[in-house]
């Protein structure tokens, strides 16, 4: 600290020394000249005390009056000094906006220069303060809207951060887990080997599984050291729906090819029949060749449909909304189907009853959906059996059902049979694609309606779809 | 000795737990994984990492002795360090229950036995999820939740009681399968004493936090598993 002595301060002292000196040099004459006039005139010793006393007084009302001037700038000063120090406590607590710099310091310019100072820090801080806060809220508001979790771990496996996405992927409480281990928070093992493995080296990068959630995620580690000395980051990423994905595409290839490689295997097995001498026989190859139709219409059904159901499942389909009568959408899917039915020996029959609401529908699309309906049903109900079409209002939708009295479904196989390929039967559905149902689905779904079966093993099955009504009574 | 190093201790010693009960929980799952992929590798890898579970069953008993020894632990971190005992005792029988499903899943690797995958799945994952809630009550002293924990034993004996009627039956139909089908009920039989040993960490859990010895019901008969 500096010491410096600051000459300025003597100016009152010397001012009233002044002032006491002219005093007394004004009054010494006068009292004086009266002193040795009284003593000339008595003949007498002069007399000193009056001398003594009006010097005494001078020297005496210039000490009261250095000290009331000094008591004065000094209570004044202090008074300041206090204010700042109150402000600057105040800056220290952080209420930078309560801050009251005394205007009125005096006229010490270093007092002012102070108090000046003090406005300026407490101006910059708040400055310097809103910016980190604004920051910092920023950062937060970022951490936790961000789908993947974050976890920051100091260098003794204590949990320093946790963002929201991790709380609920550990299904723990930000407060619970701070200051925790990483074990009592993540409770897994790979997870602690990951962070002990990057706590002192280089990033890495892990796939696992999350416990009996099933919960698939990538996770990787990595060292802060750099910037927070001690801390790891690990950073997850839930990847669960991309793996489900993953295995549905895995099923639908393998799938497909198998569907592809029947008939495929069907042509070659008899163009290689008709090439070995079968064309030589018109009639075998003439029964041959009907075959080979057959197996190319299979396949071409099966690429249309898949060709459709991609371009529904991709939304790329257009649908053609009208009002419609639900009554007419069972009448068309009737006679277009009734004939096929006669042939199979089944009893097709519609009962519509009247009064139901027109709905919003894609005629053309809803009457593919009749079809695969009506087809799969005949396809499984055997000579002499029945099915019925039928419709009825429910709230703001209509209900159709398409029931027959055939095998039924088995009843670990109704949850699946709307997949795309899934055959419930592969013996008796042979011909199909198994796309159908999923075909069916994918239209109604479009309409914003459900569909749905339920079935009983060899009593038939009943399969319900709904389509919203439109708003407003019957199509006059 | 000091306050503090019994505290640290002591939390050392959960960790340790913490991680334990996470090797085992991933064993009994991936068993389970192995079974269903029908996976001999993945099998194995599960029925040789009972070692590692092993090794660690023994490094916490050690580490819990030397805590008794040198810290003279009273009251509560006393009974605390006693369950954990009790705890890393039951999590070593649960990782052999690991061992013994991934030993099963080896055998039936090569086979077309139907196993019913998707029940075992269940009670797996129902097992597994009680037990990691389990020792989550353990170290927080949740009694609330020890008390509720061991409730959801009966969906867990439900389930064992529906996959075994299922076996038996399949047995019946088709003596064939009556080899492999106890193989299965041996996992089934498994995952259900997983269950009842959760009920037991449960106990203790309520043991540490009142010094009050209770026995949760359990249904199935304890005596049997311990010829």
């Amino acid at each position: 600290m500096k010491s410096r002595f600051h000459l300025r301060i003597l100016w009152p002292f010397i001012l009233i020394l002044v002032a006491s000196l002219a005093a007394l040099a004004l009054l010494l004459p006068l009292v004086q000249g009266s002193v040795f006039q009284q003593a000339a005139e008595t003949g007498k010793q002069a007399n000193y005390a009056p001398l003594f006393a009006l010097v005494f007084l001078i020297l005496a009302i210039g000490l009261i009056f250095g000290l009331l001037i000094n008591i004065y700038y000094t209570n004044q000063h202090l008074n300041v000094l206090e204010d700042l120090t109150d402000a600057a406590k105040e800056l220290g607590e952080g209420r930078f906006t309560e801050i009251v710099v005394p205007e009125d310091v005096g006229n010490l310019p270093e007092i002012q220069e102070l108090a000046e100072a003090l406005q300026k820090t407490a101006l910059q801080t708040e400055e310097q303060f809103n910016a980190l806060t604004k920051e910092q809220a920023m950062l937060s508001a970022v951490l936790d809207h961000m789908t993947d979790g974050v976890l920051i771990a100091d260098e003794n496996g204590k949990v320093q951060l946790l963002n929201s996405a991790a709380e609920r992927l550990f299904k723990v409480e930000n407060e619970q887990a701070i200051g925790r281990s990483v074990v009592e928070v993540m409770r897994h093992y790979s997870l602690v080997e990951l962070w002990e493995k990057t706590k002192n080296g280089n990033p890495e990068t892990i796939n696992m599984e999350l416990g009996s959630a099933h919960k698939y995620l990538q996770v990787v580690g990595i060292s802060l050291e750099k910037d927070l000395p001690g801390r790891t980051m690990l950073l997850f990423q839930d990847l669960t729906q991309t793996h489900q994905l993953e295995i549905v595409r895995r099923d639908f290839v393998s799938n497909i090819s198998h569907e592809l490689r029947t008939p495929i295997a069907g042509l070659k097995a008899i163009s290689e029949t008709l090439l070995d001498g079968a064309l030589d026989d018109p009639p075998a190859a003439r029964k041959f060749l009907v075959h080979m139709d057959n197996e190319v219409d299979n396949l071409t059904q099966m690429v249309n449909e898949l060709l459709e159901l991609s371009r529904i499942e991709a939304g790329r389909s257009n649908f053609e909304f009208q009002r419609i009568e639900p009554c007419l959408l069972i009448h068309k899917a009737y006679d277009r189907m009734n004939l096929q039915a006669e042939k199979a020996g089944v009893v097709l029959t519609e009962d519509c009853p009247d009064g139901l609401p027109p709905v919003l529908a894609d005629p053309v699309r809803i009457s593919q959906v009749f079809i695969n309906l009506i087809h799969n049903a005949i396809k499984f109900t055997p000579n002499g059996g029945h099915i019925r079409l039928t419709a009825w209002r429910d709230d703001s939708k209509v209900v159709f059902l398409v029931q027959d009295d055939g095998v039924g479904v088995a009843k670990k196989d109704l949850k699946r049979i709307f997949e795309r390929f899934y055959k419930a039967d592969r013996a008796r559905s042979g011909g199909g694609t198994g796309l159908g149902l999923s075909i069916c689905r994918h239209i109604v779904e479009a309409h914003g309606g459900q569909i749905w079966v339920e079935s009983e093993e060899n009593a038939g099955s009943q399969f319900f779809f709904t389509v919203p009504a439109t708003a407003g009574g019957n199509i006059a | 000795m000091s306050r503090f190093t019994l505290d640290q201790e002591i939390r050392l010693v959960q960790d340790e737990i913490l991680l334990e009960g996470s090797l085992v929980e991933q064993a009994i799952l991936n068993s389970v994984d192995a079974l269903q992929r029908r996976d001999s590798v993945a099998a194995r890898r599960v029925y040789n990492n009972d070692r590692k579970i092993n090794a660690k069953h023994h490094a916490i008993e050690n580490h819990i002795l030397i805590t008794f020894a040198t810290q003279s632990p009273l009251a509560s971190d006393l009974r605390f360090l006693a369950a954990m005992l009790e705890v890393n005792t039951e999590l070593e029988r649960i990782g052999d229950y690991a061992k013994g499903i991934a030993k099963v899943a080896m055998r039936l690797a090569d086979s077309d036995y139907a196993i019913p995958i998707r029940e075992i799945q269940q009670m797996a994952d129902l097992a597994t999820s009680m037990l990691h809630r389990s020792l989550g009550a353990f170290v927080a002293g949740d009694t609330v939740a020890a008390h509720s924990i061991p409730e959801e034993d009966n969906q867990v004996d439900e389930l064992y009681e529906s996959i075994y009627r299922k076996i038996v039956e399949g047995m019946i139909k088709n003596p064939d399968t009556i080899d492999l089908g106890n193989q299965v009920v041996w996992v089934i039989h498994n995952l259900e004493r997983t269950a009842d040993r959760v009920t037991n960490i449960c106990e203790r859990v309520v043991f540490i936090v009142s010094g009050e010895s209770v026995e949760f019901d359990v249904t199935d008969d304890e005596q049997i598993d311990e010829e």
